[in-house]
């Protein structure tokens, strides 16, 4: 057999869709033989897991959908020579169009290096911007290097993280803290998994620069318990870092002492907000509280800290090792370097991608995502998670840039971005996001707990036929009451979604109030399921496939809905060959 | 200390610096409203009723509880804008808010009596002070008790259990009571004289009940009767089995003789003018009553024989009554056509009611329509007159059968005439009672405004009409209504002719937000569990002969006994921190709504289990004070927050009861609960206090 080595994708994205198996499966079969196994996280490319990557001498060839079957065909061309040409996934054309927008600074390691692996990283030059700083440059001097980056936070708000560094690196406290927010919670997005599951040594080297920036030597990560495998990656990296002394006391003779610990949440969404995150360190209950006094001035224990993102960390390293014009070449207006989006939604090429800034909406939807799934014409983005809004086709020349996009409504957010099509109810997303934020409202304020809640009422209202005209007055008033007198970002942005779908998508809301209609086709009350009688070839299919026998017709007859029976599920538009079921 | 100087609605003042936008209002006079905050705790910013905007800032409000003031800083604490958020607040707090202020009986009674009170001062035996204690809210109680169609009853939550407390009843007892121990009814002195002079057009139930706030209040009133004796409907218009003229006379003699001179036989109009008695008097309350029979426009209504209820009636208190033969027809399907119809049996006669409309459109009360059945009334419903000719000595009245239509304004099918369906009773005597109208000619010269209904018009709080110190109150300015409302608007009719008396403004009496559980049919069934069923005690009954032959009374009064264990009966409902409840303080400042958003709202649910604290969760408004006074002053966390999003609540920890906490009972939480989620354990009041 060929000397190869064969990586296969272990993300969790990756071992959802069967990875694990193929690893197992791979390794079973190449025992005693000249081929090597290795693994390695996501990549990003989520439509096309499982993803093996083929390291030969020559070359390194990504195959994308494996299973067992292709697994075999691999191993066989191992023995005979030729590589297969099918399922290779980064060399079409097509493909290209996905790649080639794409800038990959935090990424780079990813779905590349074992994860598990700190020779790997080292390899990578890992670590080497942490030497640069202790051997060559002076807190201070880190901190004008991130200033000249243009680095900003990647959590969402985007506030410059040179200047919350100097906010801490000025307090005279002899305690300080760092912390990396992982607590990840926005339905879709999944960035910051993907990095601590892919180059957990990555956020590590970020915040040991930043304790020796900013005089902190205490460090958490914040991570949802709901990451076993980053949970469990992030804590093998940093017991590796300490044993070759990346972290702990005197970190390579300089001096600097860091400790990191990881904290586990217990996955409440508002914990992602620094005060709450701080309260729920400290072990009490993660309920937000009024800033100032900001976490700079009193965080964990009342000691200054500074909170940055799991993204913004892993840029440090970048910027320290290549330069701050390295990162800033990528512009637009006051944003720099690149953006991670979580594509989601109607799209046909799903996953995580990294974009510099100023690309715009249309080159991520209709370029790196490949369009929709269904064909249909793309309608929408929703952006920014359960606190960010929806963009109209109208609007997809917006560039990636915070201001840009919060000119629209929406906001940047941790980078979940779901595209809709003409088949999405823009008043039932609505709906979804704000069912998420209401759960997940820590239940402290009026305005958040029981405001958020009475909209979605209204919402719910609406979408089961029952709006009357002033709900969309009251929904609105209710919206911006709920806006201004929240004390969180959690309250303050939860109504963007609907905000936003008033604004662009009011003739939606019209219909389901006026008209008793949806027009997408999706809220069950105001829809019917019809038998197109010249195309029903009477073939039973949707007749069998009907969970509850709302479908009556005999074999070659045209067949006909019961609606008084039919739930709505839809399965026999998806079961028909003949397209003969349509949607009122 | 460093001081700043801060802005506060354009004012500026000196605060000690570290201050917070909260207190440096109070220091400028802006009385912010807050519920989660409290002097001893630390800032939390949970409510948000308290938040402001800080000028030049951002778009966003901020909680002055916790926003400390920089120099220069300047705020608006006070706007149209901040109001409306307040306001906002209140009504999304108030939707997920489940309680009642006040018991639904004392909120659906016209008179605003306190039920709950006076029952259970009966209960323990204290009957002079329940009579004192109804008579703050309506000065007859005993004849109310006799003739009032109770809708506290309908309201009462022991319907749910199984069966109403028997309210009206208990009212009447407690006064037989008071005259059987002390020989009559004992009023309080009036205050001293305060020289300004009232008069009084009417001596019914509001202008006797007008007479006797205002009495009270030190002034020197003069009553204006048309008629030989006090009473007006109540004695005119209601037959004397159901309420006797010596309870009339014992308690508006009683009011008599508090020094209210009651002028009678004097006819305002004929006898002297309303406009001399407004030039003679400071000021002047009308209360005239809804004296006029409606018409029933059709032919032969004015045929002999044919006569209007209250006519009849009035004329049988008179000792006159008309003849009426052996066999009657009542036309209409109110109180007055019962009245008619019983009354007539008791003269020996056949009685036969015709309504044009069905049993559940029908006006009277139940209780009255059943007796009537009880006693031979006839009833034919679906039934409307045509005209009345005369034949022979008998008189035929031509009548339609009438079907249901389409719902009118009052919400009423609208009865319509079935073609060609007309048929012909005989009879000795029709009487139409259909309805009563107000009769206003006499006060005209006044200049004040008539409405289209016939009716005075005046302002809904104070009653006073658009002239300044001419009030009206009572079935003249209602239309006719029931006796409690007249008393109840009387009541409040006299507030605000004592505050203009006096020189004040005019509000007329304060009206509290009153949070509710909704309907009787509505409430959770959790607030029901746990009672036992007691039948509810009613009032004895005469002999049923002497019922169809006499005029006598027909209800006995309850025997002391009896009527204690009836009005332990109560449920107790309402709330204990009603009175100190600064989430009703503040609804009621800023004019909230409860069900301007309805949705899911917290379920009854309380914690009974310790011995000096009770928790009812379902009015906890989740602000964390009592959370924050266990862990900041005391050191325990008996209390905590759990789960998330709209269901959050505070309770203690793990499903625990609180009793099986270390809860030692301190009071520190319930001293800052701006509401009633968190309460010490209390006796209802023993006190008679004025509220």
């Amino acid at each position: 057999m060929k000397k190869a080595k064969l990586i296969v994708g272990l993300g969790s994205c990756g071992i959802a869709a069967g990875a694990q198996d193929i690893y197992d499966y791979i390794s079973s079969k190449v025992e005693g033989t000249s081929v090597e196994m290795g693994i390695t996280s996501c990549v990003g490319l989520c439509h096309a897991e499982p993803i093996v990557d083929v390291l030969t001498a020559e070359e390194r060839i990504t195959y994308g959908n494996v299973d067992r079957k292709f697994a075999d065909k691999l191993l066989e061309a191992l023995q005979e020579g030729e590589l297969p040409r099918e399922n290779r996934i980064l060399d079409s054309e097509e493909e290209k169009k996905y790649l080639e927008p794409q800038v990959k600074i935090v990424l780079k390691n990813c779905g590349v290096i074992d994860p598990e692996s700190i020779d790997e990283y080292i390899q990578t030059g890992g670590y080497e911007a942490l030497k640069k700083c202790l051997t060559t440059m002076k807190p201070e001097e880190i901190i004008e290097e991130i200033k000249k980056s243009g680095l900003r936070g990647r959590g969402g708000a985007g506030f410059p993280t040179a200047v919350k560094w100097s906010f801490l690196a000025a307090s005279p406290s002899k305690i300080k803290y760092l912390v990396c927010n992982a607590d990840e919670g926005d339905p879709g997005a999944f960035m910051d998994r993907a990095i601590m599951e892919g180059d957990p040594h990555a956020v590590i080297e970020g915040m040991v620069i930043g304790s020796y920036a900013t005089g902190a030597d205490h460090g958490y990560i914040y991570c949802r318990a709901e990451y076993p495998l980053a949970l469990k990656r992030i804590k093998k990296a940093i017991s590796e870092a300490e044993e070759r002394n990346f972290l702990g006391e005197n970190i390579l003779q300089s001096g600097l002492s860091f400790h990191l610990d990881v904290k586990e949440g217990a996955g409440a969404f508002v914990c992602g907000e620094e005060t709450a995150l701080i309260a729920s360190i400290e072990g009490k209950r993660g309920m937000p509280r009024l800033r100032p006094p900001f976490p700079a001035q009193s965080g964990i224990g009342g000691y200054p800290t500074n909170i940055n993102n799991v993204e913004t960390w892993v840029n440090v390293p970048r910027i320290i090792l290549n330069g701050a014009s390295s990162f800033n070449k990528y512009s637009y207006g006051k944003s720099f370097g690149t953006k991670i989006f979580a594509l989601a939604g109607k799209i046909k090429r799903g996953g995580l991608i990294e974009v510099p800034m100023g690309l715009s909406i249309r080159n991520i939807v209709e370029e790196i995502g490949g369009g929709t799934t269904t064909g249909l014409p793309v309608k929408a983005v929703q952006i920014g998670g359960p606190a960010g809004g929806c963009i109209p086709d109208s609007l997809f020349d917006t560039p990636i840039d915070y201001d840009s996009i919060n000119a629209t409504g929406a906001i940047m957010g941790s980078g979940g971005l779901v595209v809709m099509d003409e088949k999405t109810c823009m008043v039932d997303v609505a709906k979804y996001f704000l069912s998420f934020t209401q759960k997940e409202s820590c239940g402290k304020c009026t305005f958040c707990r029981i405001g958020t809640k009475r909209m979605l009422e209204i919402l719910e209202k609406i979408t089961e036929g029952k709006g009357e005209e002033e709900d969309m007055g009251k929904l609105e008033n209710l919206a911006h009451h709920v806006n201004k007198t929240s004390l969180c970002g959690l309250g303050q942005l939860a109504p963007n979604p609907v905000l936003t779908t008033l604004k662009y998508f009011r003739k939606e809301y019209e219909a389901h109030i006026f008209e008793k209609r949806c027009p997408a086709g999706v809220c069950k009350a105001l829809i019917t399921m019809v038998v197109i009688d010249d195309k029903c070839t009477g073939c039973m299919l949707c007749k069998k496939a009907c969970p509850v026998n709302a479908i009556s017709g005999e074999r070659k007859q045209v067949h006909s809905i019961d609606p008084d029976i039919c739930t709505r599920c839809g399965i026999c538009v998806e079961t028909c060959k003949y397209d003969a079921i349509e949607v009122l | 200390m460093a001081q700043v100087t801060v802005n506060i609605n354009g004012k500026a003042v000196r605060v000690e610096e570290g201050s917070t936008v909260l207190q440096a209002a109070k220091i400028a006079g802006y009385d912010i409203p807050t519920l989660c905050h409290s002097e001893n705790l630390k800032p939390f910013t949970s409510c948000f009723i308290c938040a402001v905007k800080v000028e030049g800032g951002k778009e966003n409000m901020v909680p002055s509880c916790a926003t400390v003031v920089t120099d220069g800083m300047s705020v608006i604490v006070e706007s149209e804008e901040i109001n409306e958020s307040r306001r906002m607040c209140l009504n999304l707090l108030l939707s997920d808010h489940y309680g009642d202020c006040i018991p639904p009986c004392e909120d659906a009674c016209p008179a605003s009596i306190d039920i709950k009170g006076f029952l259970d001062l009966t209960a323990k035996g204290r009957e002079i002070d329940a009579a004192q204690l109804m008579r703050l809210k309506a000065p007859i109680p005993g004849i109310l008790g006799r003739i009032c169609p109770a809708p506290c009853e309908t309201a009462c939550r022991r319907n749910r259990v199984d069966e109403p407390l028997s309210i009206r009843a208990m009212k009447r007892y407690i006064i037989d009571y008071e005259i059987s121990g002390k020989g009559r009814v004992q009023l309080p002195v009036p205050e001293p004289d305060t020289g300004k002079k009232v008069a009084v057009i009417g001596a019914g139930p509001a202008g006797m009940s007008a007479a006797y706030y205002m009495r009270l209040k030190g002034h020197r009133v003069t009553v204006f009767e048309a008629r030989a004796m006090s009473g007006g409907m109540l004695r005119y218009g209601i037959p004397s089995y159901r309420l006797p003229d010596k309870n009339i006379d014992e308690e508006l003699g009683a009011i008599e003789k508090l020094g209210v001179e009651v002028h009678y036989n004097t006819e305002i109009g004929k006898h002297i003018k309303a406009k001399e008695l407004e030039r003679e008097y400071d000021c002047l309350m009308i209360a005239i009553g809804a004296q006029g029979a409606t018409s029933m426009r059709i032919e032969g209504e004015d045929l002999e024989r044919v006569y209007s209820g209250i006519d009849y009636l009035a004329r049988l208190v008179e000792g006159s009554p008309p003849y009426i033969g052996n066999k009657v027809l009542v036309i209409g399907g109110g109180n007055t056509a019962i009245d008619v119809s019983r009354s007539a049996i008791r003269l020996g006669a056949e009685a036969t009611i015709l309504y044009r409309r069905t049993r559940s459109e029908m006006p009277a009360n139940d209780y009255e329509i059943e007796e009537a059945l009880h006693e031979g009334v006839k009833i034919e419903f679906l039934v409307a007159p045509v005209s009345i000719r005369r034949r022979a000595d008998r008189l035929v009245l031509e009548c339609t059968r009438m079907e249901l239509g389409e719902p009118d304004s009052s919400g009423r099918r609208r009865p319509v005439p079935v073609e060609g369906s007309e048929f012909e009773i005989e009879a000795t005597a029709v009487i139409s009672a259909i309805g009563q109208k107000v009769l206003p000619d006499c006060i005209t010269d006044l200049g004040i405004e008539i409405t289209k209904w016939g009716t005075i018009k005046t302002d809904p709080n104070t009653f006073m009409t658009g002239r300044p110190g001419i009030f009206s109150f009572g079935d003249c300015q209602t239309g006719a209504d029931i006796a409690v409302r007249a008393v109840g608007n009387a009541r409040k009719a006299a507030f605000a002719a004592h505050q203009y008396l006096m020189g004040e403004e005019v509000t007329g009496e304060p009206v509290l937000f009153n949070s509710s559980m909704g309907p009787l049919e509505e409430v959770s069934e959790k607030v029901f569990e746990g009672y036992e069923k007691k039948p509810r005690i009613t009032l004895p009954i005469i002999a049923e002969d002497k019922r169809l032959t006499s005029f006598e009374e027909i209800e006995k009064c309850f025997e002391t006994g009896k009527a204690r264990e009836e009005a332990a009966r109560c449920l107790k409902c309402g709330c204990d921190a009603a009175e100190e409840c600064k989430l009703r303080q503040y609804a009621t400042r800023y004019g909230a709504e409860q069900r301007l958003f309805v949705g899911e709202c917290r379920d009854y649910q309380t914690d009974d289990s310790h011995e000096k604290i009770k928790m009812e969760i379902h009015k906890c408004i989740n602000c964390g004070a009592c959370v924050r006074a266990c862990a900041e002053i005391k050191g325990f966390h008996v209390l905590s927050f759990e789960k998330r999003g709209f269901i959050t609540r505070i309770k203690a920890p793990f499903g625990r009861a609180l009793a099986d906490t270390h809860c030692d009972g301190c009071g520190e939480c319930v001293k800052v609960c701006p509401t009633a989620g968190i309460m010490e354990k209390r006796v209802i009041t023993e006190e008679i206090s004025e509220h």
